[in-house]
């Protein structure tokens, strides 16, 4: 447990998260979609084996003075390096990470681009922390990523009843934002649905969900 | 025997004749509704299951078996890990998955 809180508190301090879990179980597909003026992304994927998932994403990223937009298509490999079941409590690490082509407004064609990343998380039926980092690296660009997220639910609730979180995201995309975006959000799980809604500290609305099939 | 009491003398023979067979787990990890929705998804195809339950303060997970079925531990045991937790205990109860959720609900 010990062991657990350290490598979760060093890695909210380094780096930050984008969904609460990036696959489903074994044999389930996963749609996942975060949307807002600057950062748009739809992601699917299926889960192999209980700790490997791939699939496609599409990204399109616009810099803060609307200047600059990059689209990404990729295949995107999850794997959940290490999972801690406690009788309260989940703590997991997850390697993310993404192959593909990038486009730019001021760029001609198409470069490749790599996206490895880590993530981290804790989770308790009150209490939920994560963080990631990811880089998005292409010949001449770099627009590395990082996020931390923090919430709490507002009670404890049965399986079949909806329970409202308040979640805390700050993100950063180096090259594209000189900004920390912070987003604070409201998360609704009724089972298999999750949705996140929030405004954050550009006035931009956000709105993400996570479906299971 | 008082007349009156024989139809609830064969009622409870009834009842204890075709008590539902089920499986209590507790399970290590499930603190969200979205994630364990696996362990319903999975359990809830296996030959054998009549019903489901996911307590998540508790940590129970109850499977109820057919009439004519056999729940298979192993099978359960294996469902859960594959949805992403540990089985701590598995016991075989005599009860239907409706009481165990009153039973539970009633606890709490």
């Amino acid at each position: 447990m010990k062991r657990v809180a350290t490598v979760v508190a060093l890695a909210a301090l380094a780096l930050p998260s984008v969904f609460a879990a990036p696959m489903g179980f074994k044999d389930s597909w996963m749609a996942m979609g975060d949307f807002s003026p600057n950062w748009r992304e739809g992601f699917v994927n299926f889960a192999f084996t209980a700790r490997d998932a791939v699939g496609p994403s599409l990204l399109y990223m616009r810099s803060d003075d609307r200047l600059k937009t990059r689209d990404l298509a990729e295949v995107v490999y999850t794997r959940l390096l290490q999972r801690w079941n406690m009788p309260h409590a989940q703590a997991n690490v997850w390697f993310i990470g993404g192959i593909g082509a990038v486009r730019g407004n001021d760029f001609s064609g198409t470069r490749a681009m790599a996206t490895p990343g880590v993530q981290v998380d804790y989770e308790t039926t009150r209490v939920y922390f994560s963080a990631l980092a990811r880089l998005y690296r292409a010949d001449g660009i770099n627009h590395d990523f990082a996020s931390a997220r923090a919430g709490f639910s507002f009670y404890e609730a049965d399986y079949d009843e909806v329970q409202p979180w308040l979640i805390v995201e700050a993100r950063h995309m180096r090259g594209l934002s000189a900004d920390t975006e912070i987003t604070p959000m409201l998360r609704l799980i009724q089972n298999r649905y999750f949705v996140e809604l929030g405004v954050n500290n550009f006035k931009h609305v956000r709105a993400n969900f996570m479906y299971i099939f | 025997m008082n007349k009156t009491l024989i139809p609830f003398a064969l009622l409870v023979a009834t009842t204890t004749g075709f008590a539902a067979e089920s499986v209590k787990a507790t399970v290590n990890g499930m603190v969200c509704a979205f994630c364990a929705q696996g362990i319903e998804k999975r359990l809830t195809k296996l030959d054998a299951t009549q019903a489901v339950f996911v307590d998540l303060k508790n940590k129970i997970v109850a499977v109820e078996a057919k009439p004519d079925k056999t729940l298979d531990h192993k099978a359960i045991t294996a469902e859960i890990t594959d949805a992403g937790y540990d089985v701590v205990k598995l016991e075989a109860v005599s009860m239907s998955v409706q009481e165990i959720r009153a039973q539970t609900k009633a606890a709490k």
